[in-house]
């Protein structure tokens, strides 16, 4: 029978929730939970086994036998064990429940837990106190437990983590025989520890399940590892490129200062008479409705504006208008939106796309160094498309190319990222995607960002200063 | 009354001149527009090139203004528009021309002898007068004050791609040259280099060519193989689809797209590379049609050249100016009526393959068009360098004003010269065709070879595949592109 989550909203202990749930997990299938820590993925695969507080929506179907192997499970376990324990009255000291007890006090499936034993080598062990043992040890002692219980459904959280290899092998080659006889849903942060009988991806974020993905599923399947990828591996930004380092600025300064600019357009005027300050270290969120110039706000920072000649504009410690080049003032920006993509048409690698990025150019017109191909590999590996260097870039999923042209901007180093409505036409996946990596690039300290939006749901974290346009 | 310049030169001064052409390194270039810092460069004209050269010369760090008639100004036409919306500095050419350094005229070449006139009272003594085409020194014999240096910077492309190319951090090939009866101060090469970096084309390739090297080979490329024999191939490959009872939608399309398709493939490795797109039987086809056709036309480009070179051609031509443009504007509205013309282009998907294999004829033309521009030039003393970039090199960026708003766009964006020489070319050309395009069907233009036509000969292949390869615009152009890829990866 189906199980089915409707529109379920649960809540557990510490006021944690999730929220809105609608999930159906049909007979033959077989899904691994995944999603950042505290995401709430734990919390979805203890729901099955009946935990936590309805609040609204339903939950049915739930199987009668629920396996049930887990840190909580084994914790819960040992405390019960120890609070034996304080519970005895008595002065002498209890020895504690056996293991063999643990596993064969209601076992539905001896023989199972008898070849279980024997495969995990445990026979030492049977007679030692459960809350002895290490925490290895009473982790496979739960895991017999569970399998050997008959279950509808095998709930797995994070089997896989604190066992040694061998155990560890064992359980990849005995759990795709359980496959045909019991529903799986495990609990998995590492996309190369799929096994191969998982059907399904869930992917969870702030108690929401925000994305469900078919295994056979290509492209899905890969947009989700790269989002796990980059939500969950420690952004170590690649170096910079010595040979095309740009000047230091004068930390003192503003990056930026606009002073009563105005945009106009034969009788119409765009903007006027705006003032805007951009310090070294901050960073902005830049909204307002469709034409109300922020495009050509930034693009007067860029110097793509023509107007930037006739306005009060320093940038980078440049009064435009002076008889600096636009190169000058473009080599402390790194840039990314959408008309840029549209731009981007040219059939070049990803890597030259990488590169472009040191040379401001759309397309690359200069010899690389060897240097500069190794961080855009490294680039590449950050964003999870490592081994694909020499693909070419118009034949990228539309939010690749973003995340790429992202990168692109932050191949230099700049002083300023200037990002316009990057989630634009991006689904809901390379949505998050592309704000994860945003978010590492704020939460690093020498680029100053400008977030470009009208979408409130897309604030991001460690932007705090906002001016509206009108 | 004019004087042609040109014919006022004794034949090996004319020789030389017309064999001057030299591609210069990117390392010619340290000092930037170092020559240029601090001057200030007054444009007269704000149009396709004026406009486009001028903001590339700002974002470069230079000093730029606008100079326009005063009837433009006072009722502020799109000239003024667009320079004052880009924040220009505008003025009359009293207001301006005392001040500046640089006087750039980018104005029509039709109204080069009256635009000159007026300002060279007006400039400074030492200034420097540019053009971007040579037309009025060369063919109308211009006589600038002797303290005036004159140079020409003059990019081989139109000025939209002169700004989209810079703004992508790139160039497009340009030539320069100077004047050599106004260079009294020596500095004439040293201004247009930095003219030329200002603009971007350093990163694409220079050629140091001549005045008159330049004019007799732009005068030729344009009227013949870009414009002309785009024009009349498009008329006579959709009359011919038609007659066959393909659809008008279909063969509308396939004409307005294929040759910026087809040529695409030029621009990666020439007319070897476009016919290698081709199946082996498609190719010697296309290959021996290529050859009827140049067999054809080869007296017709002779003419365009030597007319060129007479001054026949700019003489006819000036005399339709002094006739308000009549035959210019008549055959413009003939062009907007031909069926071609009139039929939008069908909504169905046509792959890019299936522009190749459905265009046999059309490579054809544009094969034989490029050989005999490169031949006729070559044969003329003009450098291959330079006719490379006149034929070979320009024909897709046409192609691309086909692709989109068909003949219309190509003349509208073209100078007048060129429209002006390629309806010549196409009057000639297309009753000159009339005979071989009886012989046409739709397996070369519409329909595409038949698959049970799949056999070739070997030893015929081989020497197709040969003589491809073996052309000299082939050549010149492996190593000027070789010399592009070095900085051009992607193209
Ligand atoms: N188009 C090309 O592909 C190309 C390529 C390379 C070089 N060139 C050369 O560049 C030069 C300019 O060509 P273009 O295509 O840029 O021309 P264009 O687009 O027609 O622009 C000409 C400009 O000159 C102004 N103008 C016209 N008649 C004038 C007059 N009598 N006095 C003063 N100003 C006048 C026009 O403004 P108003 O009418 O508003 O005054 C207009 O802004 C030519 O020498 C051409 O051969 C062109």
């Amino acid at each position: 029978m189906t199980i089915r989550l409707d529109d379920f909203t649960v809540q557990f202990d510490q006021g944690f929730q999730l929220s809105h749930i609608n999930w159906q997990i049909e007979p033959g299938q077989h899904w691994v939970i995944t999603g950042t820590n505290g995401a709430g993925k734990s919390a979805l695969s203890a729901v099955l086994a009946g935990a936590g507080d309805r609040l609204s929506g339903s939950i049915d179907n739930l199987p009668e036998r629920v396996g049930v192997v887990s840190f909580e499970a084994q914790a819960e376990l040992i405390a019960a064990e120890l609070k034996k324990d304080d519970a005895d009255i008595l002065d002498v000291i209890s020895e504690g429940t056996p293991v063999r007890e643990i596993i064969f006090d209601d076992c539905a499936n001896p023989e199972t837990a008898c070849d279980l034993i024997a495969r995990f080598e445990l026979d030492y062990l049977l007679d030692r106190a459960f809350r002895k043992l290490s925490t290895g040890e009473s982790r496979k002692v739960i895991l017999i437990r569970a399998l050997a219980s008959n279950p509808d459904l095998l709930v797995l959280d994070e089997v896989f983590e604190g066992l040694d290899a061998a155990t560890l092998s064992m359980l990849e080659q005995y759990l795709p025989t359980l496959a045909n006889r019991v529903t799986m849903v495990m609990v998995l942060n590492r996309f190369d520890q799929i096994p191969e009988f998982i059907s399904h991806v869930a992917y969870v974020e702030h108690g929401e399940l925000l994305h469900q993905v078919r295994r056979n599923d290509e492209k899905s399947y890969a947009e989700l590892y790269q989002l796990l990828h980059l939500k969950t591996t420690h952004l170590d930004v690649p170096p910079i490129d010595p040979d095309t380092e740009i000047p230091q600025l004068d930390s003192q300064q503003p990056l930026v200062r606009l002073n009563g600019i105005s945009i106009k357009y034969g009788d119409f005027t765009l903007l006027d008479k705006l003032d805007w300050c951009i310090e070294a270290n901050q960073h902005w969120q830049l909204s307002g409705p469709n034409g109300s110039g922020k495009t050509a706000l930034l693009s007067l920072i860029t110097g793509d504006h023509p107007q930037c000649y006739v306005n009060d504009i320093v940038v980078f410690g440049y009064q435009r208008g002076n008889g600096e080049s636009i190169w000058q003032i473009k080599q402390f920006i790194g840039y990314v939106s959408t008309a840029l993509q549209w731009e981007y048409r040219v059939g070049t690698s990803l890597r030259n796309v990488i590169i472009s990025g040191f040379y401001d150019s759309i397309g690359l017109y200069s010899k690389c160094t060897d240097k500069q191909r190794q961080i855009a590999d490294q680039w590449l590996a950050l964003l999870g498309m490592r081994g694909r260097s020499d693909q070419p870039f118009n034949k990228l999923s539309y939010g690749d190319q973003r995340l790429l042209l992202i990168a692109r901007a932050m191949v230099k180093h700049p002083p300023l990222l200037i990002l316009d409505e990057p989630c634009l036409g991006l689904d809901d996946m390379n949505r998050q995607l592309v704000l994860a990596l945003i978010e590492k690039i704020c939460a690093g300290s020498e680029t100053s960002v400008i977030y470009v939006n009208h979408h409130p749901e897309d604030c991001i974290k460690g932007i705090d200063n906002y001016l509206a346009l009108k | 009354m004019s004087n042609n310049y040109f014919n006022s030169l004794p034949l090996r001064v004319q020789l030389a001149e017309l064999g001057k052409c030299r591609f210069m390194h990117i390392s010619e270039f340290p000092d930037g527009v170092a020559a240029l810092k601090g001057k200030k460069m007054v444009v007269i004209g704000c149009g396709a090139q004026g406009l486009n050269q001028g903001l590339n010369l700002r974002d470069s760090g230079l000093d730029v203004s606008y100079t326009l008639r005063q009837a433009a100004i006072d009722e502020q036409r799109q000239s003024w528009k667009s320079a004052t919306e880009n924040g220009f500095t505008v003025g009359t050419y009293e207001e301006l021309i005392p001040t500046a350094d640089v006087v750039l005229n980018l104005t029509p070449d039709k109204q080069h002898t009256s635009v000159v006139n007026a300002v060279m009272p007006l400039m400074k003594n030492g200034a420097c007068l540019s053009y971007s085409h040579g037309f009025n020194i060369v063919e109308e014999g211009m006589k600038v004050r002797d303290d005036l240096t004159v140079i020409m910077v003059a990019p081989k492309c139109p000025g939209s791609e002169v700004r989209a190319e810079y703004v992508r951090g790139f160039g497009v090939p340009t030539l320069i040259a100077v004047h050599e009866d106004n260079d009294p101060n020596g500095e004439g090469l040293t201004l247009a280099k930095a003219y030329a970096f200002g603009t971007g084309g350093h990163k694409a390739g220079v050629l140091m060519s001549s005045f008159i090297a330049e004019v007799k080979s732009d005068l030729m490329g344009e009227q013949t193989i870009l414009c002309g024999m785009l024009q009349t191939g498009s008329l006579l490959c959709y009359d011919k689809m038609i007659e066959e009872g393909v659809d008008a939608g279909y063969a509308s399309k396939l004409i307005q797209f294929g040759w910026e398709t087809v040529t695409e493939a030029l621009k990666y490795g020439g007319v070897t590379n476009m016919l290698d797109r081709l199946s082996n039987p498609a190719k010697i086809k296309a290959f021996d049609l290529a050859e009827e056709l140049k067999g054809i036309m080869r007296s017709l480009y002779n003419k365009h050249q030597d007319d060129i070179m007479t001054g026949n051609f700019s003489s006819t031509m000036m005399a339709d100016w002094a006739n308000d443009d009549k035959e210019l504007l008549g055959w413009r509205a003939d062009t907007a009526e031909t069926p071609f013309e009139k039929m939008p282009a069908g909504d169905m998907e046509i792959s890019e393959q299936e522009y190749f294999d459905n265009g046999i004829l059309m490579i054809a033309m544009v094969k034989a068009g490029v050989e005999l521009a490169f031949e006729t030039m070559t044969a003329a003393g003009i450098i291959p360098d330079s006719a490379y970039y006149e034929s070979l090199h320009e024909t897709p960026l046409i192609a691309n004003t086909i692709a989109r708003k068909k003949l219309y766009e190509m003349n509208a964006t073209i100078s007048d010269t060129a429209e002006y020489g390629c309806y010549l070319f196409n009057h000639a050309c297309v009753p000159l065709l009339a005979d071989f395009m009886k012989g046409i069907k739709s397996d070369v233009i519409g329909r595409g070879l038949s698959v049970d036509d799949n056999g070739v000969d070997n030893a015929r292949l081989i020497e197709v595949n040969a003589a491809l390869r073996s052309h000299p615009v082939e050549e010149i152009g492996a190593t000027l592109r070789g010399h592009m890829a070095d900085m051009k990866k992607i193209v």
